[in-house]
């Protein structure tokens, strides 16, 4: 099965647009509604099975020549092993009012991260994600930063680092390990840490 | 004691000149690798250039063991305050090197993320540049090192520790019989007002028995 056949079915089924910036590829726009049963119809439905998801990837058309439409925009690569040669990309607008995109993390796995990233870098919030954290940027960090009406010099000091102690407490004890006895600097002290990229 | 070590003698020359050897001839660094240039400092470290050469054989990766902290690699504004963390564990007497142009001004990354030289959070002894540093250079930047060690004074730097901490210890002990003092105070006053309540008391009583 093509790209192009791929992309019938997605026009057919879920009123997908081809995207007509991609010239050489199948970008389809399909609306933030239909996005989780299209992504379920690639991975599983389809005859060539999506098995990786390759990318996503936020777009920030404040300054993009002659945009019209929503200032956001996610972008989802679609590749499979079957088939190395075809690929599909989905794209989902997202307005400046909205700014959110269901997510597909219970999909792929590997879209819980994607999207965090996604979210750090350009605020855009994925409903149901299991843990929406900034991924790349510490805690303390104001705004999101690819967005183009960020200053790209500006710069935000961390004051204290994350406190991962308990997590590789918890990591340790699910392989077997067992905390017997802390050194006193090691002693958790919650007023001095931050919680950071752990999850409390 | 001050005066005794700042004029130089016989004694503190020949100690100052022994530990400086000492010193010199067993730089162990932490290597804080963070990016490319943590590569080369391995290919400094092991058989072809060899940093052993000059005493450095032992590269500890825990700060309370080691005397050089080497920064070789990218800080970012999330690994700044691990990077303060680390500096502040190591025991004195330490030294800090920035390998690199990324640990010395934040290189090509001007932008949001990385800190514009290590300078920025702890004090930096010797810079390397390049992009990453040749294997060379960091030799060059350890001979530095050791020539800046070998101008130190162990005797000057003793005699300055201990004066601080005299100070230290004298504002406290002002600080201190100050406090006791107010206490001391107070108390008097809280006795004072006692015993008048007690002799008004003792007025009253002595009013109405009389009556």
């Amino acid at each position: 099965m093509t790209a192009e056949e791929i992309f019938a079915c997605l026009e057919e089924k879920f009123g997908a647009k081809r995207e007509t910036l991609d010239k050489w590829g199948v970008t389809a726009v399909v609306s933030a509604a239909y996005l989780h049963n299209a992504v379920e119809f690639l991975k599983d439905g389809a005859d060539a099975k999506f098995d990786m998801l390759v990318d996503i990837a936020g777009i920030d058309y404040l300054t993009y020549p002659n945009h019209e439409g929503p200032r956001f925009a996610v972008s989802y690569s679609f590749k499979t092993v079957a088939a190395p040669c075809v690929r599909v990309r989905l794209k989902v607008l997202v307005g400046e009012d909205s700014l959110k995109v269901p997510t597909i993390s219970d999909l792929y796995a590997n879209a819980n991260w994607y999207e965090r990233e996604v979210y750090d870098q350009f605020g855009i919030v994925f409903e149901g994600h299991p843990d929406l954290r900034r991924l790349l940027n510490h805690v303390e960090f104001v705004g999101h930063p690819l967005r183009k009406d960020y200053p790209a010099q500006k710069r935000q000091w961390l004051s204290t680092n994350d406190y991962l102690l308990p997590t590789l407490e918890k990591r340790l004890e699910e392989l077997g390990y067992k905390v017997v006895q802390r050194s006193k600097e090691v002693e958790p002290n919650d007023n001095e840490f931050l919680e950071g990229s752990v999850k409390a | 004691m001050g005066n005794e070590a700042e004029k130089p003698n016989i004694i503190t020359t020949s100690l100052d000149f022994l530990v400086n050897w000492g010193r010199t001839n067993s730089l162990w660094p932490f290597p804080y690798g963070t990016a490319c240039c943590a590569i080369e400092f391995m290919s400094t470290e092991v058989g072809r250039y060899d940093l052993s050469r000059i005493g450095s054989e032992y590269v500890r990766f825990t700060p309370r063991q080691s005397d050089v902290l080497l920064v070789a690699g990218t800080i970012t504004y999330k690994q700044a305050p691990i990077l303060k963390r680390i500096y502040e564990q190591m025991a004195e007497p330490r030294w800090v090197i920035a390998m690199g142009a990324c640990a010395c001004s934040g290189g090509f990354y001007d932008c949001y993320c990385t800190v514009p030289g290590i300078d920025h959070i702890i004090p930096v002894d010797v810079y390397i540049g390049g992009c990453p540093s040749r294997p060379e250079a960091f030799f060059d930047a350890m001979f530095d090192l050791q020539k800046k060690i070998k101008d130190e004074s162990f005797m000057k730097q003793r005699a300055e520790q201990v004066k601080d901490q005299l100070e230290m210890i004298k504002a406290k002990t002002a600080e201190a019989k100050a406090q006791a003092q107010e206490f001391a105070h107070e108390k008097v006053a809280e006795l004072k007002d006692f015993v008048v309540e007690k002799e008004q008391n003792l007025v009253k009583k002595a009013q109405f028995w009389k009556e």
